[in-house]
C-alpha cells in the first residue's frame, strides 16, 4: 500500500513539474502584461521601469528558477490586477469552488445511480428507454445554456432562487463556508445543478450499462435461483459490483467539475477559483495564471492518487497483485 | 367644506408618504470589479467611477463634463508655468480630520510618481502649500490644461495614510503583504466605504458631512461584479440589483418593453477609428490583388484615405451593428471635450462610386488586399464593425481580411510596434480636452520626445504637428479656438482616420430609480434618487 503512494507520489511531482514548465511557457504567449497593467496610455519609460521590476526582462529561465523556488514555499508573487499576494486570493477562493464541485459531484451521483439502476432493472419498460433519450439531451447542453435557462426561470420568473453570487458565508478558520446559511444554500442549487445535468447522464448511463453486465453474471443467476429477494440481488450483489467503475469515474469527474466550474463560475458570479482564472486570463496577470495552472496540476495528481488507493480498497484482487508486483 | 379639507389633509398626508422615504439602499451591478480603492494605483475607469464616490478630485466634474469648483473653490494661473489653486473651506474627511492644503498638496506628489498617471501628471515639478488653504503647482513647461486634468487628481489624508504606512503607492511585483489602501479608504466624497471585498461587492454608506450638495437620497449603496451579460440582465429583470451599467445592446429593446423598466443611454467620451499607416514606405501585411507582397503604401496616398473614408458608411454601421445605440462623428472630438467644434462636425458621407473614381485615379483601379487588425474585446461589437468595413471595402475592390486580437495580443502589437498598418481602435482622451487627441493620438510619432505617442498608424501632417506643438503653450482662450479649428481641418481633409461613431453608455434601471449618466460612464450615488 505504501509502495503504491510513494510511486504515485513521484509520478505526480513529475506531472506537476512539467505542468509548471508548460504554464511558465504559455504565460509568456498570452500577451503583455507591462501594457495590460499601464493601459495603452504610459510612456516608454513606465513601460522600461515596469518590465524590470516584474523581472520580464530577464531571460525565462532565470525568472522560472526563481517562479519554482517561491512557488515550493507556497510564494506566488503579487496579482497584477488586484495587487494582492496571489497564495491569500487563491486561499480565499478555494472554498466556493470546492463546494460547488463537491456539491455537483454529490448532486450527480444521488441522481444518476438510482436512475441507472432502475434503467437496468427494469430495461423493457418505456420509462427506461424515455430517461435514455433524456440522457442524451443532459450530455448534450453545454453548461452556460443551463445556467442561463435555470436563471431565467428560477430568477427572473419565479424570483426563488438568486442568479448570482454565492449568498451569505461564514468564515471556519480561513475556509469560508455557504453551506451554513440559508441565502448560501439558495445561491448554490442552480451552479451546483447546472453543472450537474451533464454529469448525471454520465453516471446514469454507466450504472446501467454495468448493472447489465453484472446481471448477466452466474453468481446473480445463482442468487435469484436460491430464491433471494430480487431487491437484495439487485441492490446488494449487483450494484455493488458496478461501483468500482463508478468510483474512478466520479474521481475523474471531480477534476472535470472542477475545470467546467469556471464556465458555471462565470454565468452564475461564483467567486471562484474559474472566475479569478478567467479574468487573470483577460488582464494577463501572470502570477494568477501561473498559480492557477500549478494548483489544478496539483489537483488532478492528487485526485488520481486517491482514486487509485480507492481501488485498492474496493478490490481485493488489486491489492494482492499490486503486493505481489511490488515484492 | 369639511369634507374638502379631509381630502386635503388625506392628500398631503399621502403625498408626504410618497415622498422619497428615508433609507434607501441601491444595489447595482456592472461587468468588472473595482481592483483597487488606492485612487493613485489604478486608471481602470470601471475603478475609477467606483472610487470616485469616496474620493474627491481637486476640480469637479458636473454631469454634463464642465468643470466646476471641487475640492478647489477656484484656480488661477499666475504665470511662470504656476498654478494656484484655492482649497474649500470646512471640508473632513471620512475619519472627521479636516482637510488642509498640506492633504492636496501631498496628494498630489503622490499622485503625479504614480506609473499609471505620467503621461497625465508626470509634468507637475512640485505642489506646495502656500498657506492652510492654497496651493501652488508648478510644472516644468506652461500647461494651459491643468485645471481639467486636475479632474482626475483624488484628494488622500497624509495623516491617515501615515498612520497606515501607506504613503507610498502599493507597487506591484513587490513581495510581501497587501497595501493598507487597497481595500481601506478615507476620502472626502459623498459616500463612506463600508466594505470593499473585489471580487463580491463595494459597499458605501452616505458620508452625513458631505460638504457638497447631495440631491437624491441613497443612504446606502451596494455594487456588485456580474461579468456575464445574460446574468447580469437577468439580476436587473429579478429585482436583485435595481440598476446595471453596461446592458448588453441586444437586450436594449426587451427591457425597454418590460414594465418597471426603462432603458437610459449617454454618449460615451470615446469614438471608434480605422487607422491607417501614414508614414510606412511599404505597408504591412497589404498584397496586391494577386496576392503578392505589395511595394508601397496605398494607405500614404490621400486619396486612397478618403476613398476607404467614403466607401465605409458609418450610419449603416450604426444603424445595424450597433442597433442605433451610437452617434456618427465626423472631427476626431466629440461634445464633452474641450476645444469640440460642433460645426466641423461633418461625416464624410457614404460614397462608393466616387471611392472607386478616387482608387482609380491614385493607381488601384483592382483595389488591393489588406489585414485589418481588430481587438475584439475592450469596445462594443468590434468584431461585427470589422465585418462591416470589409463587406464595404470589398464594393470599391479593396479586399480585407480580418484579423481578430484578443486585447492583450492587440496592445502587444501596438505599444511593441506599432506593427500594424490598418485597425480598429477607440480614440478617448485622458484630460477630456481635444489637445490631447492632437498631442498624443495624431502628432508625428517620436516615443523619445513623448510626441503622438498613441499615433498607432503613424499619421502625419505639418499642421497638425504645428496645432500640437502650440496648444499647450496657449493660454489665450482666442488663439486656441483657431488652434483647434485648423488641426480638426486639417485632420479632416487629410483623413487622420476613418472616423466611425461615438458608442452609448447604456444603463438598464427599475422605472423608480433616477440616475442621471455623466459621460464618464460614473454613476454619482449623490444624485440618485430611489421612489417608490
Amino acid at each position: 500500500m505504501l509502495s503504491i503512494l510513494v510511486q504515485r507520489s513521484l509520478h505526480a511531482v513529475l506531472v506537476i513539474l512539467v505542468v509548471s514548465v508548460l504554464a511558465f511557457l504559455l504565460t509568456s504567449l498570452v500577451g503583455d502584461p507591462v501594457a495590460s497593467i499601464l493601459g495603452l496610455q504610459a510612456t516608454p519609460e513606465d513601460r522600461a521601469i515596469l518590465a524590470e521590476r516584474l523581472r520580464l526582462d530577464e531571460p525565462w529561465i532565470v525568472r522560472y528558477l526563481s517562479f519554482l523556488g517561491g512557488a515550493i514555499q507556497g510564494e506566488f508573487g503579487i496579482s497584477y490586477a488586484a495587487q494582492r499576494p496571489v497564495g491569500d486570493l487563491l486561499l480565499e477562493r478555494i472554498p466556493a469552488t470546492m463546494e460547488l464541485a463537491f456539491s455537483a459531484l454529490i448532486l450527480s451521483l444521488a441522481i444518476g445511480i438510482p436512475l441507472g439502476v432502475f434503467a437496468a432493472v427494469y430495461r423493457d419498460s418505456w420509462v427506461s428507454s424515455a430517461l435514455m433519450v433524456g440522457s442524451i439531451v443532459g450530455v448534450s447542453l453545454p453548461t452556460f445554456v443551463v445556467g442561463i435557462l435555470l436563471i431565467f426561470l428560477f430568477s427572473v420568473h419565479l424570483g426563488w432562487l438568486p442568479s448570482f453570487g454565492r449568498g451569505e458565508t461564514v468564515d471556519i478558520g480561513w475556509w469560508s463556508t455557504g453551506l451554513l446559511t440559508w441565502s448560501g444554500l439558495k445561491a448554490l442549487i442552480m451552479p451546483a445543478l447546472s453543472l450537474a445535468i451533464s454529469q448525471v447522464a454520465l453516471i446514469a448511463r454507466l450504472v446501467r450499462a454495468e448493472m447489465l453486465e453484472v446481471l448477466q453474471t452466474d453468481y446473480v443467476r445463482f442468487a435469484r435461483a436460491r430464491g433471494l429477494a430480487p431487491r437484495k440481488i439487485n441492490l446488494s450483489h449487483a450494484l455493488r459490483n458496478t461501483l468500482i467503475p463508478i468510483i474512478t469515474v466520479s474521481g475523474i469527474q471531480l477534476g472535470f467539475l472542477v475545470a467546467f466550474a469556471i464556465v458555471a463560475e462565470a454565468v452564475f458570479q461564483w467567486p471562484g477559483l474559474g472566475l479569478l482564472f478567467l479574468q487573470a486570463l483577460g488582464s494577463t496577470d501572470l502570477p494568477v495564471i501561473a498559480a492557477f495552472l500549478m494548483l489544478a496540476a496539483f489537483f488532478f495528481s492528487a485526485i488520481n492518487i486517491v482514486v487509485d488507493l480507492l481501488y485498492a480498497v474496493a478490490d481485493p484482487r488489486l491489492r494482492v497483485k499490486v503486493a505481489l508486483g511490488s515484492t | 367644506m369639511l369634507k374638502h379639507t379631509i381630502m386635503a389633509t388625506a392628500t398631503a398626508v399621502a403625498l408626504a408618504m410618497a415622498a422619497p422615504a428615508s433609507a434607501e439602499t441601491l444595489r447595482f451591478a456592472g461587468t468588472t470589479p473595482a481592483l483597487t480603492m488606492d485612487p493613485h494605483a489604478t486608471n481602470d475607469f470601471v475603478t475609477t467611477a467606483i472610487f470616485r464616490q469616496v474620493y474627491d478630485s481637486v476640480v469637479g466634474l458636473s454631469l454634463d463634463m464642465e468643470l466646476v469648483p471641487g475640492l478647489a473653490t477656484s484656480w488661477e494661473y499666475l504665470g511662470d508655468n504656476t498654478w494656484r489653486f484655492h482649497i474649500r473651506e470646512g471640508v473632513t474627511f471620512h475619519d472627521g480630520q479636516p482637510l488642509t492644503a498640506e492633504d492636496v498638496a501631498f496628494s498630489i506628489m503622490r499622485q503625479k510618481d504614480s506609473r499609471f498617471y505620467t503621461s497625465l501628471f508626470g509634468d507637475i515639478a512640485e505642489a506646495t502649500a502656500v498657506d492652510d488653504l492654497t496651493v501652488d503647482v508648478v510644472s516644468n513647461n506652461p500647461d494651459p490644461i491643468l485645471p481639467r486634468k486636475m479632474s482626475r487628481m483624488f484628494v488622500m489624508s497624509r495623516a491617515w495614510l501615515e498612520a497606515n504606512d501607506s504613503l507610498e503607492i502599493p507597487d506591484l511585483g513587490a513581495e510581501g503583504a497587501e497595501g493598507f489602501t487597497v481595500r481601506n479608504a478615507n476620502g472626502t466624497g459623498p459616500m463612506t466605504l463600508t466594505e470593499h471585498d473585489p471580487s463580491v461587492r463595494t459597499s458605501f454608506v452616505r458620508n452625513e458631512d458631505y460638504w457638497g450638495d447631495f440631491p437624491g437620497n441613497v443612504d446606502e449603496a451596494v455594487y456588485s461584479p456580474i461579468g456575464s451579460g445574460p446574468t447580469r440582465v437577468a439580476a436587473l429583470l429579478s429585482g436583485e440589483v435595481q440598476l446595471i451599467i453596461d446592458l448588453p445592446l441586444q437586450d436594449v429593446e426587451r427591457l425597454e418593453n418590460t414594465d418597471g423598466f426603462r432603458v437610459e443611454q449617454e454618449p460615451q467620451l470615446l469614438f471608434m477609428q480605422l487607422e491607417m499607416d501614414g508614414t510606412r514606405d511599404v505597408a504591412l501585411d497589404t498584397w496586391t490583388n494577386d496576392g503578392e507582397p505589395i511595394t508601397d503604401n496605398p494607405f500614404r496616398d490621400v486619396r486612397v484615405r478618403q476613398a476607404i473614408a467614403q466607401a465605409v458608411d458609418a450610419d449603416l454601421i450604426v444603424d445595424r451593428v450597433m442597433r442605433g445605440d451610437a452617434r456618427v462623428v465626423g472631427i476626431p472630438s466629440v461634445p464633452g471635450f474641450g476645444g469640440y467644434q460642433a460645426d466641423l462636425d461633418q461625416p464624410w458621407g457614404y460614397d462608393p462610386d466616387a471611392a472607386r473614381a478616387l482608387l482609380a485615379e491614385a493607381g488601384y483601379p483592382d483595389g488591393f488586399i489588406t489585414q485589418l487588425n481588430c481587438p475584439l474585446e475592450r469596445y462594443v461589437n468590434t468584431e461585427e464593425i470589422c465585418r462591416a468595413v470589409a463587406g464595404m471595402l470589398d464594393r470599391v475592390g479593396i479586399e480585407v481580411r480580418v484579423n481578430g486580437m484578443v486585447w492583450p495580443e492587440f496592445a502587444r502589437m501596438l505599444v511593441n510596434g506599432p506593427a500594424s498598418s490598418f485597425h480598429l481602435i477607440g480614440n478617448g482622451t485622458n484630460s477630456f480636452d481635444s489637445q490631447d487627441t492632437f498631442t498624443a493620438t495624431m502628432m508625428t510619432r517620436d516615443p523619445d520626445a513623448n510626441e503622438g505617442f498613441f499615433n498607432w498608424a503613424l499619421y502625419s501632417n505639418e499642421t497638425v504637428d504645428l496645432v500640437s506643438r502650440e496648444l499647450p503653450v496657449t493660454f489665450d482662450e482666442a488663439r486656441r479656438e483657431e488652434l483647434y479649428r485648423m488641426g480638426m481641418e486639417a485632420a479632416r481633409d487629410t483623413i487622420s482616420a476613418v472616423l466611425l461613431h461615438q458608442p452609448m453608455i447604456t444603463w438598464g434601471m427599475q422605472d423608480t430609480v433616477e440616475a442621471p449618466i455623466r459621460g464618464d460612464a460614473t454613476l454619482t450615488l449623490q444624485n440618485v434618487t430611489i421612489g417608490e
